[in-house]
């Protein structure tokens, strides 16, 4: 994957590279916004990092000539400023997620994960983590290749499950998504998760619950 | 922002300016009035006088009347002015005796000068005229037949009286308001005097002098200088907070850079790796507590400074609550513990409130129960729906706090006695900031067995519906 | 009687005929003795050409309200003239001249008395060799009361009925004296002869066919006089009336330009200078100086002098009930014996 990282800060350019490299990247870091204006016209990039407080120029105003421009490519603002207005700004423009300074690492690498593997199933129309897979055009479920065999509420939940793949995936938008608007017990999405999490045991993926708010599919730690 | 809009003076001119031309226009037009109506009588009254001079000429011959018109009634008739002139003796038929002029006396003239002595507006030959007539009875030896007298002349005259009265009541008006004028503009400057006195002293005023203002003012800037008075100690106030908050920041920041001090000082002067990666660990840790640090002082600073508290708008309490708790659910810093939503109420809670502050507010509640509890203790979010209020409630299974502190525990760097944690001591300044500007009343209790409740109750806006 | 004046002109009418306009003047006021006014005006406006008709008082009053109007009016037959005034026939004259003209000899700036002639009594010579000729009203009566016999049928004075002139003079003689009657009824002893004009009176004087006049023009019988010694002319000594020819612009006049510079001519120091100088119509104007003003005539006569007033008490003179019962009382007076 190409990452443009757009910021003024050598430090935090180089821990970035530091830390993003190693995911299999490639990472071009510019310190101007003219340089990645110009950078931006010329090559693909599958994430931009955009520092909001450049020496040339505003950020915002970068990110509104990539969208001007058609240019999808996912952005992440990374601010210190914490004005609610610059957020909003920035998502309104088109920005896909924003992360204000200080940041953890490992919130960084998570957050750049997530936004790769959006852009990538932009790409494949498939949904991906770890061993399990799930081909939202054949509507089939992969674990280790194999298709699964499933009812459509299992498969549902799949999805769903994937299309939040590392984030809690909200409890009422599964339900939803496996029974429809209609009313449905408090443990009927439950039955749906054990058995689901059975077939699981031994993938190295698990589902974990959170109380009222809903289930994150995840990698088992090692 | 100071928009200035015209001056007090102006604006005191204008209203005395309308007020004196109304009553100007009034004054003028009764004026005007008075002025015709006076020369009419003035007038009238010659015509009456020439009508009954000529009467006194009127003899009876031979059963009919004559009359020898007598030159005074005619100078009377024409005035001064030099009026063109009009007689005519009428016998009982309306025939004409003696007349001057063709001027038509119309019947109903006749009819009313028989009644009683009677005016009229005439024209003739395209000039106006003024008409009197009246009837006298003659004695003559054989008939009683009465005659009419009509007198009359043109107006220039009475033009002249009036114009030349108007006048008169134009200059002594224009005089008058001259010296209205003249004393209220005297009027006004001695009036607007304390204002002036007040405003010389506040510019004169030192920037950072915020004592209460010496000065002698009128009662109608009795409240603006109390005002004043009051901004200026709520300024005092609030700048001696700003330095007591200031100094307590800065004492605050201090301790963990102290730390980031030694350990990086112990780790220099080490040869041992191992050493090197734990101060690096502690480095990194007190990183982490000062950046924290640093972003809570200035979440706080700005909530208790920023005046223009953007208005309030409905929020769904319900699904603001859900959204931050998701988001803080899957961040690292929660994954040790039981981070989770009581089931919300089925309709939609409204409260009015900034939505990003009640993001911060309940940020800073989980982060607080996340950082005073141990890896593995349950946390629970929720909503008491009621009537007319609804109460949003966190509690948690910890070790709960010590009950002498619970009253403390929202003011700023109060850690609740606990010195084991990453936290600030600023996070329930903050709650306690929001829930101020939100009008809310919150609590803080300890559970039984063990743990903490912290509960804050909003006022609920009627209506179910959110958009 | 109509003369059309082109003296001295006729150079200028030839060089500025487009130009010529005809102003028609109707007047009660022999041609004679108006002729150098009327030559004065002519040399300042050679662009305007005079067709100065002169008639009598009655004649001119009827021209007024004829269908062809003249531009300009003059008549010594001053209750007419403020009765046509009153009844609207004059149009304003809107001048400094009019403006700044007395006020006891003007009316509402519409018509002008800009001549000031005294009434007299005229003698023959024959007279003063019989009797004491008359200085006062009061010595007339007593003459021809004393002298009845001597004066029977020498006597002149207007008719009232014939002469507006004569009617005013009598009317205004009645409101100063009732003794006036008695006069009246003194001439009509003396079967006083009643003339139409001062004219024929002044022939009558001079052909020895009277020995005394009663009201005479003052302008033309000084003028008579200086021909003819045998008048004498004689101004009363306890009161001497005084008339004024007025003038005014007709209403309908077909040139109100022309006919306002004549007025104003009339009224102005040079046209009053002419009067003064070159007529025996005497001018009304204090700053004239000359032979014939009303200044001079008061140095030479004293404040004796009464002008007819110039005002709306003039109206009560063409009253026809007034007039009829006055010549009723004349006749009763006059034919007493």
């Amino acid at each position: 994957m190409r990452l443009l990282v757009v910021e003024d800060d050598p430090l935090i350019a180089r821990s970035l590279e530091q830390a993003l490299t190693p995911l299999g990247n490639t990472v071009e870091a510019f310190t101007r916004h003219a340089d990645a204006s110009a950078a931006l016209r010329h090559d693909r990039f599958d994430l931009v990092l955009l520092d909001l407080g450049l020496p040339d120029g505003d950020g915002l105003a970068l990110l509104g000539e990539l969208r001007e421009r058609g240019d999808t490519t996912p952005v992440l603002i990374l601010t210190a400023r914490d004005g609610i207005d610059d957020r909003v700004r920035g998502l309104d423009l088109g920005a896909d997620d924003y992360l204000a300074k200080p940041f953890s690492l490992v919130e960084l690498e998570a957050r750049v994960r997530a936004l790769l593997r959006r852009s990538q199933q932009r790409i494949d129309n498939r949904l991906r983590l770890g061993a399990l897979c799930f081909d939202s055009v054949a509507g089939l479920a992969y674990l280790n290749d194999t298709a699964l065999e499933l009812p459509r509420r299992e498969l549902a939940l799949i999805e769903g499950l994937l299309l939040h793949a590392g984030n809690i995936a909200p409890r009422e938008m599964l339900e939803r998504r496996l029974f429809g608007f209609g009313e449905v017990g408090p443990n009927a999405l439950e039955v749906y998760i054990s058995r689901l999490r059975k077939r699981l045991q031994g993938s190295g993926l698990r589902i974990r619950t959170f109380r009222g708010l809903g289930y994150r599919l995840e990698e088992a730690e090692a | 922002m100071i928009v200035v809009d015209g001056t007090l003076k102006t604006r005191l001119a204008l209203w005395l300016l309308a007020t004196v031309a109304s009553l100007g226009l009034l004054l003028l037009v009764e004026a005007y009035l008075s002025a015709t109506r006076a020369a009419e009588r003035a007038y009238d009254s010659q015509l009456e006088a020439a009508a009954l001079t000529i009467a006194e000429a009127v003899q009876w011959q031979d059963g009919q009347p004559l009359v020898e018109i007598p030159l005074a009634a005619l100078q009377i008739i024409a005035t001064r002015h030099q009026e063109r002139v009009f007689y005519a003796v009428l016998d009982a038929r309306g025939e004409p005796l003696s007349a001057n002029l063709d001027l038509a006396i119309e019947k109903r003239w006749r009819d009313a000068a028989a009644e009683r002595p009677s005016w009229h507006d005439a024209d003739h030959r395209g000039q106006p005229w003024r008409l009197h007539g009246r009837e006298f009875d003659s004695a003559g030896w054989e008939t009683q037949d009465p005659v009419q007298i009509w007198v009359g002349h043109t107006l220039a005259g009475r033009r002249s009286l009036s114009g030349e009265l108007f006048e008169h009541a134009v200059t002594r008006f224009l005089a008058m308001v001259l010296v209205a004028g003249l004393l209220m503009f005297l009027a006004m400057r001695v009036a607007l005097a304390p204002m002036r006195r007040l405003r010389h002293q506040l510019r004169r005023r030192a920037a950072d002098d915020m004592r209460p203002l010496d000065a002698r003012v009128p009662r109608e800037l009795q409240e603006l200088a109390e005002t004043l008075d009051n901004l200026f100690a709520r300024q005092r106030n609030s700048r001696d907070a700003l330095l007591r908050y200031t100094a307590d920041a800065s004492h605050q920041l201090k301790t963990p850079l102290a730390g980031l001090q030694s350990a990086s000082e112990l780790a220099l002067k080490s040869e041992d790796p191992n050493a090197w990666r734990r101060a690096l660990g502690e480095v990194h840790d007190g990183a982490a507590r000062t950046s924290r640090l640093a972003n809570q002082l200035l979440s706080l600073a700005r909530l208790r400074h920023v005046a223009d508290a953007s208005r309030l708008a409905p929020v769904d309490l319900g699904a603001l609550l859900r959204e931050t708790l998701l988001e803080w659910a899957d961040r690292d810093l929660a994954g040790a513990h039981d981070l989770g939503l009581a089931p919300l109420p089925a309709r939609p809670v409204l409260v009015p409130g900034e939505p990003w502050a009640l993001r911060e507010l309940l940020g800073n509640l989980i982060d607080n129960a996340l950082r005073y509890t141990p890896p593995g203790s349950e946390i629970t979010l929720g909503l008491n729906d009621e009537e007319e209020s609804v109460e949003l409630y966190i509690e948690d299974d910890g070790p709960g706090v010590e009950p002498s502190r619970l009253a403390r525990l929202h003011q700023p760097f109060e850690r609740g006695g606990r010195q084991d944690t990453e936290g600030s001591g600023l996070g329930l300044a903050i709650v306690d900031s929001i829930a101020r500007r939100h009008g809310a009343e919150w609590r803080v209790e300890n559970r039984t067995p063990h743990g903490l409740r912290i509960t804050l109750r909003f006022r609920r806006l009627p209506g179910a519906s959110v958009a | 009687m109509s003369w059309r004046l082109l003296l001295g002109g006729w150079w200028l009418s030839l060089a500025l005929p487009a130009w010529s306009e005809v102003l028609v003047i109707e007047a009660a006021l022999d041609h004679d003795v108006a002729a150098p006014l009327l030559r004065a005006f002519e040399q300042a406006h050679p662009g305007i050409e005079l067709d100065y008709r002169d008639s009598s008082t009655l004649e001119v009053d009827s021209r007024i309200v004829a269908d062809d109007p003249p531009d300009v009016v003059i008549s010594s037959a001053m209750p007419w003239q403020m009765a046509r005034t009153n009844e609207g026939y004059a149009s304003r004259l809107e001048s400094a001249e009019a403006r700044a003209w007395p006020e006891w000899a003007k009316w509402r700036e519409e018509v002008f008395g800009f001549t000031f002639e005294p009434i007299v009594i005229a003698y023959r010579l024959d007279l003063a060799r019989h009797m004491t000729p008359p200085a006062t009203h009061a010595d007339l009566h007593a003459l021809l009361t004393e002298e009845r016999e001597r004066l029977r049928g020498r006597v002149t004075t207007y008719s009232p009925a014939e002469s507006g002139i004569g009617y005013s003079l009598f009317q205004q003689d009645a409101r100063y004296s009732t003794r006036f009657w008695d006069l009246v009824a003194a001439m009509g002893n003396a079967e006083a002869v009643l003339e139409g004009n001062t004219r024929d009176m002044l022939e009558g004087i001079s052909e020895g066919r009277y020995w005394l006049g009663y009201n005479l023009l003052g302008s033309y019988a000084m003028v008579w006089a200086q021909e003819h010694p045998e008048v004498i002319v004689q101004v009363p000594q306890d009161y001497a009336l005084v008339m004024m020819r007025m003038a005014f612009i007709h209403r309908d006049a077909p040139h109100p330009a022309a006919a306002r510079q004549f007025l104003d001519f009339l009224l102005s120091r040079e046209g009053q200078r002419v009067i003064a100088g070159e007529t025996p119509l005497f001018s009304v104007r204090p700053d004239v100086i000359g032979p014939y003003t009303a200044q001079r005539l008061r140095d030479q006569v004293g404040d004796r002098l009464y002008p007819i007033p110039l005002n709306a008490s003039l109206l009560a003179f063409v009253d026809p009930q007034r007039r009829a019962a006055f010549m009723q009382r004349w006749r009763r007076e006059f034919e007493r014996r």
